[in-house]
Order: C-alpha cells, then sequence, then structure tokens
C-alpha cells in the first residue's frame, strides 16, 4: 500500500516540477516582450571582402548586446572547428580567430539577445585572395592503400592481356609451333586471371568509398558488378582465358581461333570502359581504344618470345620474328593514329597538358613512346635482316634492345594505369562547366536557379524569377538564402543584382559540399514578397 | 520526458517573445462591423539604421480609414478602388484609402514608436480568421517589410517578417 502512494507520488510531484518549470519560463521570455530582436549591422572584415592578411579578431558588431551561443568557422578547406575565445563588448563580439590559410573562410554565428530570442546569420570573409576553383581529383576521396591496389591490379591486369594475350596471339599466328616465352606468357596470363575479379571488387570498394576491409562485403562486389567495368573484366577474363589456350602446347586450328580470340577480347576489354572510351563520339572513341589496345598487344605481346628465341635460336621462333618485322610497320601506325585521336579528344585544350594530372601521365607516356619508337626503329632496320641472316652480334644487339623495350613497355603500362585516378582534362572542362539547378516554385511565384560550377569553392548563381504561368517576372528585389542545417552553418543571405532580366550573383563562396537548403526571395511590389525553398545538391 | 516539455515550453515561449520583436499591433483581436482602432508598435529600425518612412497597405473590406497624424511626420494616404461596394452607415462606398504613409520623420533604432489609424471592419469579413495588415519601414537604403502572410498550415511565429494582424470575432 505504501509502495503504492508513492508511486502514485511521484508522478504527480513530477508533474508539479514541471508546471512551475514551464510557468518560469514563460515568465523569463515574456519579461523580454518590447524589446527587439538582435541584427547584425558590421562585421569586422566585412561579409564577402578580401583582406591581405589574416586578422587575430573578427568583429560581429549588433544593433544591441548579445551573448554568443555557436560560433563555427568554416576554414577554406571545409573543415570547421567551433570558436570558444571571445569577448562581448557593448553591443560587439570580438572573437579570436585561429591562423587561417589563404582563401575563403566562413563565420557562422548563432547568438542570443537579453530578451532572449536566438537569432544567426554568416559572415564570410577572404584572406589574401578568394578561395580559387579547386582542381578536381576524381579519386580524392579514396584511401592510399585502396589506390595503391586498384594501380597494382590494373597493371598485373594489363600486363596479362598486353604481354599474356598479346604473346598468345604471337605464338599462335606468328611464331606457330615455337615454345619461345611461353611460360613467361602463360605466367602473366594466369596472373591475369587473378587480377581480373579483384579489379572488380576493388572497383566496388572505390565506388562506395569503403576501405580494403570491404572486400569481404557481398555488396562491394555488387556495386562493382553494377559499373561498366564489370563489361571491362568480363572481356578482359575471355581474352585471358583464350589466351591460356592460343598458348598451349597443342598447335592446330583451336589455338588460332583462341589466339585471335585473345587479341580481339584485349582491344574489347579496353574499350568496353574508361575514360577515353567513356568520351563522345562513341563511334570514334571506342573503336579508336579497340584499334589502340589489339595494335598495342600485337606489338608488346611479341617482345618476349621474340627476345626468348633470339637466346635460343630456334626455326619456328625466328620466323616468327620475321613475319612481325613485316606486319609491326601497319600495326605501329595504327596504334599510333588511334592513339592521336584519343589524345586530341580528352585533351581539347593542349595548354591544359602540363597543368593536369592526366596531362602528365599522359606527357611521361609519350616520352617514353618516343624512344620505343627509335629502338623499334632501329631494330627494325639496323639489327632484324643481319640477326635473321645469322649475324651472332646484330642478335645480340636486337635481344638487349627488345629487353629494354620490354622495361619501357612495363613503365608505360604502370604510368597508363594511373589514368583510373586522374579524369582527363575533357571531363575537368565538362565538370567545371556543370552547374546545379533547380526549379523552385510557390503558388504565387517560381525561380530558376543556377549555381555555376556546381559544387563547393567560388560560384556565380543565376536566378530567373517567374509568374505562377511561367512568364518573365519584374521583380522588385530577389535575395539568396543558403544554409545548410547539417554542417550548423547559419543562413547566408545574398542580395542578387539584375542584368537583362536574370538576377545574379558573381562572386558567391560556397565553403561545403552536399546539401544545400535554397531559399530566394522574390519581391514582388512593395507588399508582396514570395519566399521558394528547396534543396540543392553540391558536388566537392 | 520532462527535459522534452521544458524545451517545447521554452519553444513556445520564445517564439512568442519573437512575435514582440516584430511590428504588430496593441490590440490583436477586433469584432467584424465594428471600428478597429490599430496600434502599430515598430520596435527597432533597419538593422541600425533610423525609420524614415511608415507604409501600412490597408486590406480589403476595411474601410472608412483615417490615420491619425503624428508630429515630426508628414502624413499621406493613398486612395484607390475597392474591390467591391460597401455600405457605410446607409451610404455605398467603393473607394477609399487602400495605404496609409507616414514620411519625414526619423525613430532612432533604439527608440520605439507607435503609428496610429482607425477604420471600419465590414460585416463581410470571415469572423474567426486572421486579417494582415502588410507593413514596410523604410531606412536610408534598407527597409524592413512586415509583409509575409502565413500559408495555409503556417502560422506568423513560422516567418521571418510577418505582417502585422488581427483575429477577426464575429460579432455578438
Amino acid at each position: 500500500m505504501k509502495g503504492l502512494a508513492a508511486l502514485a507520488l511521484a508522478p504527480a510531484s513530477r508533474r508539479i516540477a514541471l508546471v512551475v518549470a514551464a510557468l518560469f519560463t514563460c515568465l523569463l521570455a515574456a519579461s523580454g516582450q518590447a524589446s527587439g530582436h538582435a541584427a547584425l549591422i558590421s562585421s569586422e572584415p566585412a561579409d564577402g571582402t578580401v583582406v591581405a592578411a589574416a586578422p587575430p579578431v573578427l568583429r560581429l558588431t549588433f544593433s544591441e548586446p548579445v551573448a554568443p551561443l555557436v560560433l563555427r568557422l568554416f576554414r577554406p578547406d571545409g573543415s570547421a572547428v567551433d570558436l570558444t575565445d571571445f569577448q562581448t563588448r557593448d553591443a560587439a563580439v570580438e572573437i579570436g580567430l585561429p591562423d587561417l590559410p589563404d582563401g575563403t573562410s566562413m563565420l557562422s554565428w548563432r547568438v542570443v539577445s537579453i530578451d532572449g530570442h536566438p537569432v544567426g546569420g554568416s559572415v564570410s570573409f577572404s584572406i589574401g585572395a578568394p578561395s580559387a576553383e579547386r582542381q578536381l581529383d576524381a579519386a580524392s576521396d579514396t584511401s592510399g592503400a585502396v589506390r595503391a591496389a586498384i594501380w597494382l591490379v590494373r597493371t598485373v591486369l594489363y600486363f596479362g592481356l598486353l604481354f599474356g594475350a598479346g604473346g598468345a596471339f604471337f605464338l599462335a599466328w606468328m611464331a606457330p609451333g615455337s615454345r619461345a616465352g611461353t611460360r613467361f606468357i602463360r605466367a602473366t596470363l594466369l596472373a591475369g586471371l587473378a587480377a581480373a575479379p579483384l579489379a572488380l571488387g576493388l572497383q566496388g570498394v572505390d565506388a562506395l568509398g569503403v576501405d580494403l576491409g570491404g572486400l569481404l562485403e557481398g555488396r562491394i562486389w555488387a556495386a562493382g558488378f553494377g559499373t561498366s567495368y564489370a563489361n571491362t573484366v568480363l572481356a578482359a577474363g575471355l581474352a585471358l582465358a583464350a589466351g591460356l589456350l592460343g598458348s598451349g602446347r597443342s598447335a592446330g586450328p583451336l589455338q588460332k581461333v583462341a589466339g585471335a580470340a585473345a587479341l580481339v577480347g584485349t582491344g574489347l576489354a579496353l574499350a568496353l570502359s574508361g575514360h577515353a572510351s567513356a568520351a563522345q563520339p562513341q563511334w570514334l572513341t571506342r573503336p579508336a581504344v579497340f584499334v589502340h589496345g589489339v595494335a598495342a598487344a600485337f606489338w608488346i605481346g611479341a617482345l618476349v618470345p621474340m627476345a626468348a628465341a633470339l637466346r635460343s635460336p630456334e626455326g619456328p621462333a625466328l620466323a616468327g620474328l620475321k613475319r612481325f618485322s613485316r606486319a609491326i610497320a601497319v600495326f605501329l601506325a595504327a596504334l599510333v593514329a588511334a592513339g592521336v585521336v584519343l589524345a586530341v579528344i580528352q585533351v581539347i585544350d593542349p595548354r591544359k597538358l602540363g597543368g593536369t594530372e592526366y596531362g602528365l601521365v599522359l606527357l611521361a607516356k609519350l616520352a617514353i613512346v618516343a624512344v620505343l619508337l627509335a629502338l623499334a626503329a632501329l631494330n627494325r632496320w639496323r639489327f632484324t635482316v643481319p640477326a635473321l641472316a645469322g649475324d651472332a652480334a646484330a642478335g645480340r644487339n636486337l635481344r638487349r634492345s627488345i629487353k629494354v623495350e620490354i622495361v619501357l613497355i612495363a613503365a608505360i603500362l604502370a604510368a597508363v594505369a594511373l589514368w583510373r585516378f586522374t579524369p582527363p582534362p575533357r571531363v575537368l572542362i565538362a565538370e567545371a562547366a556543370t552547374p546545379a539547378s533547380i526549379h523552385l516554385h510557390s503558388a504565387a511565384a517560381m525561380a530558376d536557379v543556377s549555381v555555376k560550377p556546381g559544387r563547393m569553392g567560388p560560384v556565380a548563381v543565376a536566378i530567373y524569377p517567374m509568374a505562377a504561368d511561367f512568364s518573365p517576372m519584374k521583380a522588385m528585389d530577389v535575395t539568396l538564402v543558403l544554409s545548410k542545417a547539417d554542417a550548423g552553418l547559419e543562413p547566408l543571405r545574398r542580395a542578387a543584382t539584375e542584368i537583362d532580366g536574370v538576377w545574379r550573383i558573381e562572386d558567391l563562396q560556397i565553403p561545403l559540399a552536399g546539401t544545400w537548403q535554397i531559399r530566394v526571395d522574390i519581391l514582388i511590389s512593395d507588399f508582396e514578397i514570395a519566399k521558394l525553398s528547396g534543396e540543392m545538391q553540391l558536388k566537392p | 520526458m520532462l527535459k522534452k516539455l521544458l524545451v517545447a515550453t521554452s519553444v513556445l515561449a520564445f517564439g512568442a517573445t519573437a512575435a514582440f520583436a516584430h511590428a504588430t499591433f496593441e490590440v490583436q483581436e477586433a469584432t467584424v462591423g465594428s471600428t478597429y482602432k490599430a496600434v502599430l508598435r515598430v520596435p527597432h529600425g533597419c538593422d541600425g539604421k533610423p525609420t524614415k518612412v511608415v507604409r501600412v497597405q490597408i486590406p480589403e473590406g476595411v474601410i472608412a480609414v483615417k490615420p491619425m497624424p503624428k508630429a515630426g511626420w508628414k502624413l499621406e494616404t493613398v486612395k484607390g478602388k475597392y474591390e467591391k461596394t460597401y455600405e457605410n452607415h446607409g451610404s455605398q462606398v467603393s473607394e477609399g484609402v487602400k495605404e496609409v504613409i507616414w514620411s519625414g520623420g526619423e525613430l532612432l533604432d533604439e527608440h520605439y514608436d507607435e503609428f496610429i489609424f482607425r477604420g471600419m471592419l465590414t460585416a463581410g469579413l470571415p469572423a474567426g480568421e486572421m486579417l494582415y495588415f502588410p507593413a514596410i519601414q523604410e531606412c536610408d537604403g534598407a527597409a524592413e517589410r512586415w509583409i509575409e502572410i502565413p500559408a495555409a498550415g503556417q502560422t506568423s511565429h513560422d516567418l521571418e517578417m510577418p505582417a502585422p494582424g488581427i483575429k477577426l470575432k464575429a460579432k455578438n
């Protein structure tokens, strides 16, 4: 019975406490009734300005004394820090700033005035100069270990396709009956076959942005399978398997078919995914990649068996060397022509070559290719004929030269595997030009808003106000209000200026990527305002 | 539970406070079919700047508006046609004051002032609903526009710059 009373009493007393607390809160709030809300009057540095050196203190001056609740500073790289070192002086708040790098930083403030009314806003300022447009880096969010694994696996796969499948073609078609270099060719084919599925899993790891441990999860593999790279892996697997068949001991029609399949499969594997194949026009780029891949496999695949044949000359292998030296000119011409076409499409502007990672890889590749072509010409016109005629010194020179070629090609393949991480200038230019846009509407008005480029950093905003029937609207004033609730970023307001019916904000700095709450306030007439809101995704 | 309720109460209470930081009427309820004396309370300037002009838009259904002159301010009205004809003490009226403007004054941000007018709330106005009088404070190169009218499902508390309004009551 006693226990029951206690039970009954406990909630009752709690309720009383609650009512008292609630009443007290009301009273507290009501006492501030007549006073106004605090408004930011000025800031030092002022919103949107550029200062020469990092100021030690940022001063916010309000219309009345305030107490800061949250002062969050967003650095140029998007990282945030809550500032706690501040002093209030009359209606001003002086905030001690940490060391800031050059670029645009933003302070998001939330203060409470004496009457308990919280208000917030954001002030952006730049040190030295506004943040420049950032270099796009497709894999910037991929960890070093994942990148290294992807690079290694791709390189092994390229070895398997070019040295392995290409070598199988050489054995089947150029030097039937020869066993020269077979062990190396089959080793690279097997390594490639092991690498192919792993490449797919790593593709999934990269796509979902997890670490290498993700390889143990089914969803990662499913994600990898969902990308266009799955086609490449499939074709590569078939080419490698065909290569194993084609480099087998049994010479005959089966070996020939398998060897041809290995060569064609290599071209297909390379053409089915990747930056180059994705470029427009597809009718040109995909065949160009195919031709480039087939010709490269023909050339590269022949090198190891030829070097082996020159070490211990045997009839079939030397016959292969002879056939190869007759055919290589055509394949090299195709290789170079397709390569030039792709480079032109990918780079667009040669001045971009040195400035992008893609361009640096291409330049490195071209430098090695130049040396390679010189060696190939030397082999073809100086060494091959005497070597085939039985000149031992020429044979040694040819073998040495081919070995250098092999090393250089290995370097090219390792370099080309880096392209996985470097979007070509074509993509960078397209990305930079892609605006993020959104259509906002309410009963009274609509607006098309475009943010260009559609990513963090400096952007230009264009707002097209429209009446509810899509006709252009003559607005008196347009204001953009941006906020990012998930980052605790208070609203950033910018007034737009009208240029030929489009309301523009030219020098806006977006400090963070992700989902932004966007609002456009359109003053339709003195007494009528439309506030349109929505959400917009901005890329890093 | 206690915490949740306290937070909710504070939000409510502070929300109410916020409303007082806006431009509002002193008396926020009026009966349709009667004369209403509107006292517009202007709590502050435009972000620190003094208010030079106060403009109030008269909504449809409010007729026979007479603003009260104010020392130091020039008083003007903008007249125009009503959407329909109203009866006022036996006579038909189809036009009248649609906007009241007090200009040429100087109300500092740290000061408070009231702007008064009266008008007839015609009997046809919907009792039980809110009636809004959009108002503008103009300062040098800036303005505070108390012109937002809540959409369906919203109240003035949801708005940044709500128009001052009154709750209409039915005539007994």
